[in-house]
C-alpha cells in the first residue's frame, strides 16, 4: 500500500453566505489515504463531509491548507488543469446521480472517455464491460428519465469508473436508494474497488455504507474525531 | 464532433425552448429583410420615378445655365453636342430639349406655363411622356403645332383634346413669339406641379416658332445602365470639353438626393433599434435557458468538461439554432419580397406625401436583392450568436460546484 496516494495537510474552509457572517465548514483537516482504499467520512448533517469530497476534487476551493492527490497538489491547480485531473484521475458519484439528461445511459458513460480522447470503439468495449460488471447492460439506449433511481445511480458510477480514474469520491450515493438497491450497489462498488484497485470515498451517515468501508474517518462540526483503519 | 453531438441532442430534447428562439430568429429576420427590401425599393422607385418621368439621368447644359438660366447660356451648336453624345460609350439615347416659360390662353382663361420642344420618338425611350397619355394621342413626328398638355395645366386652361389655345413666349433671339396650338393629347405623370405648368410641341415646329435652330436649354441622356450614370457622366465631360457640362442626376436633382440621405439614416436608425431589440431579447432569452441548465454545466464542469469546451458546446448549439433561425426567417423575408416586388404595396392615403417626396404613384415595389438578403441573414447570424456568448460566459464562469447546486 502506497501511504502518500492522497494527502490532505491543514485544510480549512470558510463561508460567507454574507457581508460579515462566517461559518467555519472545515478546521485543520489533517488525513492520509491509502491507494486503493475503501473509506467513508461519516458523521451528522453539517460536519464538513460533502464540503471536504468537494475539495479533493477540486469542485470547491480550500480556505488554507493543501490537497496532495498521487502527488499532484490539487488545492493550486488552476481551472483548466483541474478541469483535466478530474477528466483523467477522479471519478464522482453524486446523491442526485447528476445524469446528463439529454444522453442515453451509454452516451453517459462513455462521455468521459470521449473527453479524453478514446476511439468510439474503446468507448463502446468499456461501457459495454463496466456496464456488465453493474449488471445495466440492458439500461444502455435509455435515457435517465427511463429509469429508476436504483438503475441511474448504478449509470453513475459506471460513468465515474469508465474513464479508469485513481479515485472515485461519492457524495452519499445510497441515500436516494431503498436498501436492496443501496445494498446492491454498495456490493457493486466494493467488487469495483477490489478488481479494478480504484481508491474510494464516500461521504455516508448510512450504517450500511459504514459497515463496508476499510476506513473509517468520522467528523463532527468541521473536525476530524475519529479515524480508523479497519482492515 | 461530440459537442456538435450534444448541442442537437440539446436542441432535440429541449424542442419547446428551441422552437422558440428559431421562431423569434426567423421573425425577426423575416422584418430585417423586409424592411431592407422595402426601404431599397421606395429609394428606387423614388429615383426611377423623379427620374425617368422628365429629367432623365443625365442632363448637358452651357456650364453657367444652372447657375443662370437665361437666352445667353444654352447650347448654341446642338449637332456638335450630338457628335459628342454618339461618340461617347454607354449611352442607350439622347435628345435637345429647349424649354422656355410662356403665357397660354384659351377662350376664358390665361396661364404661365413652360412650353417645351422636344423630339417626341426619341422621348419615348428618355421619358415616360408618352406612357402618361390620359386621352387624345401622343403627338409624332411630323406635327406642327400639335400640343401635348399636362393635365392640370389643361383643368387650369378648361381645354380638351381638340381645343385650340395660344401661347406668348420670347424667341430664343429675343423676339416676340406668338401663335395658336391644338391640343392633340393630355397627360398625367401624378406629379402635380409638372402637370400643372408643362406643355410640349415638336422641336422642329419649336424650332421655327422660336427661332432656335440648332439650339437647345439642355441635352437630356439615358445611359444604357442607370446605375452607370456617373460613368457615363465623366465620360462625357471628356468629350464635350469646357464649353459643354454633363450632369448626373445627383447633381440636378440634389433635393431628392437629399431626401433619400435622409429617408436612409432614418430607415438606418429604425433598423439599429431593431437590432438593438433583437440583441437585448436572444440575450436574455439566452440568459434564462443557459441558467436554466445551470445543474447540467456543473456536472459537465465536474466529470472533466474544461471551460473551454462547454463553451464550444452552447456556441454550437446557439450557432445552430440561429442558423435554423436566420435560414427560416431569410427564406421568409425573401417570399415577402419577392412576392410585393411583383405586386407592389399600395399606399392609397400617402398620396400627398409621396408627391411631397416626388413620387408619382403610392404603390411600393420591394426590391428582390439576393446579396443583399444574404447580407442582412449573415448579420442577423453575428448578432444572435453575439448575444448568446454574455450569458454563456458568465454561466461558465461560476465554480462547478456552485452550479451543480444552483436552483
Amino acid at each position: 500500500m502506497d501511504t502518500s496516494f492522497l494527502e490532505i495537510r491543514r485544510v480549512g474552509k470558510i463561508f460567507s453566505p454574507h457581508q460579515n457572517v462566517e461559518v467555519r465548514a472545515l478546521s485543520d483537516i489533517d488525513l492520509a489515504i491509502r491507494r486503493g482504499e475503501f473509506a467513508v467520512l461519516s458523521g451528522p448533517s453539517g460536519s464538513g463531509k460533502t464540503t471536504l469530497l468537494n475539495i479533493i476534487g477540486g469542485l470547491d476551493s480550500a480556505s488554507s491548507g493543501t490537497v496532495l492527490l498521487d502527488g499532484i497538489q490539487v488545492t493550486d491547480l488552476g481551472e483548466k488543469r483541474l478541469s483535466a485531473l478530474r477528466r483523467d484521475h477522479i471519478g464522482f458519484v453524486f446523491q442526485a446521480y447528476n445524469l446528463i439528461p439529454v444522453l442515453t445511459a451509454r452516451e453517459n458513460i462513455e462521455y468521459v472517455m470521449r473527453l479524453q480522447g478514446h476511439s468510439a470503439a474503446a468507448c463502446d468495449r468499456r461501457s459495454q464491460e463496466v456496464a456488465a460488471k453493474l449488471e445495466i447492460a440492458e439500461l444502455l439506449d435509455k435515457l435517465p428519465n427511463q429509469l429508476s433511481g436504483g438503475q441511474q445511480q448504478r449509470v453513475a458510477v459506471a460513468r465515474a469508473v469508465a474513464g479508469k480514474p485513481k479515485l472515485i469520491l461519492a457524495d452519499e450515493p445510497t441515500a436516494n436508494l431503498d436498501s436492496k438497491s443501496a445494498a446492491n450497489l454498495m456490493d457493486m462498488m466494493q467488487q469495483l474497488n477490489e478488481e479494478e484497485g480504484i481508491t474510494i470515498i464516500f461521504s455516508s451517515h448510512d450504517p450500511l455504507v459504514i459497515s463496508k468501508a476499510k476506513h473509517s474517518i468520522v467528523l463532527r462540526d468541521g473536525k476530524v474525531v475519529a479515524n480508523e483503519h479497519l482492515d | 464532433m461530440i459537442f456538435i453531438h450534444f448541442a442537437l441532442r440539446n436542441i432535440r430534447a429541449y424542442a419547446v425552448r428551441s422552437l422558440v428562439t428559431i421562431l423569434l430568429l426567423s421573425l425577426t429576420t423575416a422584418m430585417l429583410v423586409f424592411a431592407t427590401a422595402f426601404m431599397d425599393g421606395s429609394h428606387d422607385k423614388m429615383l426611377s420615378n423623379a427620374v425617368e418621368i422628365y429629367p432623365g439621368y443625365i442632363q448637358i447644359t452651357h456650364p453657367d445655365f444652372r447657375a443662370k438660366p437665361s437666352l445667353d447660356n444654352l447650347i448654341f451648336d446642338v449637332e456638335a453636342v450630338a457628335r459628342a453624345v454618339a461618340a461617347t460609350p454607354g449611352i442607350a439615347a439622347a435628345a435637345p430639349r429647349f424649354e422656355t416659360f410662356v403665357l397660354f390662353a384659351a377662350d376664358e382663361k390665361a396661364v404661365g406655363g413652360m412650353l417645351s420642344g422636344i423630339d417626341f420618338a426619341a422621348e419615348r425611350r428618355l421619358s415616360r411622356l408618352a406612357s402618361s397619355r390620359t386621352t387624345g394621342r401622343y403627338p409624332e413626328d411630323g406635327d406642327g403645332n400639335q400640343l401635348y398638355l399636362g393635365y392640370e395645366l389643361a383643368r387650369r386652361l378648361q381645354v380638351e383634346v381638340g381645343d385650340e389655345l395660344a401661347f406668348v413666349g420670347t424667341g430664343a433671339d429675343y423676339s416676340f413669339a406668338a401663335d395658336n396650338l391644338e391640343v392633340v393629347g393630355i397627360f398625367r405623370t401624378g406629379l402635380f406641379d409638372f402637370d400643372a405648368t408643362a406643355a410640349f410641341v415638336g422641336k422642329d415646329y419649336f424650332d421655327g416658332v422660336m427661332a432656335a435652330t440648332n439650339y437647345a436649354t439642355h441635352f437630356i441622356v439615358q445611359p444604357e445602365d442607370p446605375h452607370a450614370a456617373d460613368q457615363v457622366t465623366a465620360a462625357l465631360n471628356e468629350r464635350l470639353g469646357r464649353h459643354y457640362v454633363a450632369e448626373s442626376w445627383r447633381t440636378t436633382m440634389e433635393g431628392l438626393v437629399q431626401a433619400m440621405l435622409v429617408d436612409s439614416i432614418f430607415g438606418y436608425l429604425t433598423l439599429a433599434v431593431i437590432f438593438v431589440v433583437i440583441f437585448f431579447v436572444v440575450l436574455i432569452y439566452t440568459w434564462l435557458t443557459v441558467f436554466a441548465r445551470m445543474r447540467e454545466i456543473g456536472v459537465l464542469r465536474a466529470v472533466g468538461t474544461r471551460p473551454g469546451q462547454i463553451l464550444q458546446m452552447l456556441v454550437a448549439e446557439s450557432a445552430l439554432l440561429a442558423l435554423a433561425g436566420v435560414v427560416l426567417g431569410g427564406m421568409i423575408g425573401a417570399g415577402l419580397a419577392w412576392y410585393f416586388h411583383l405586386h407592389p404595396i399600395t399606399l392609397a392615403m400617402s398620396e400627398e406625401v409621396f408627391k411631397q417626396y416626388g413620387l408619382a404613384a403610392s404603390s411600393m415595389p420591394t426590391t428582390f436583392a439576393p446579396l443583399i438578403i444574404l447580407r442582412d441573414m449573415a448579420m442577423m447570424f453575428v448578432l444572435a450568436v453575439l448575444s448568446t456568448l454574455y450569458p454563456i460566459i458568465k454561466a461558465n464562469r461560476v465554480k462547478p460546484i456552485e452550479a451543480i447546486h444552483h436552483v
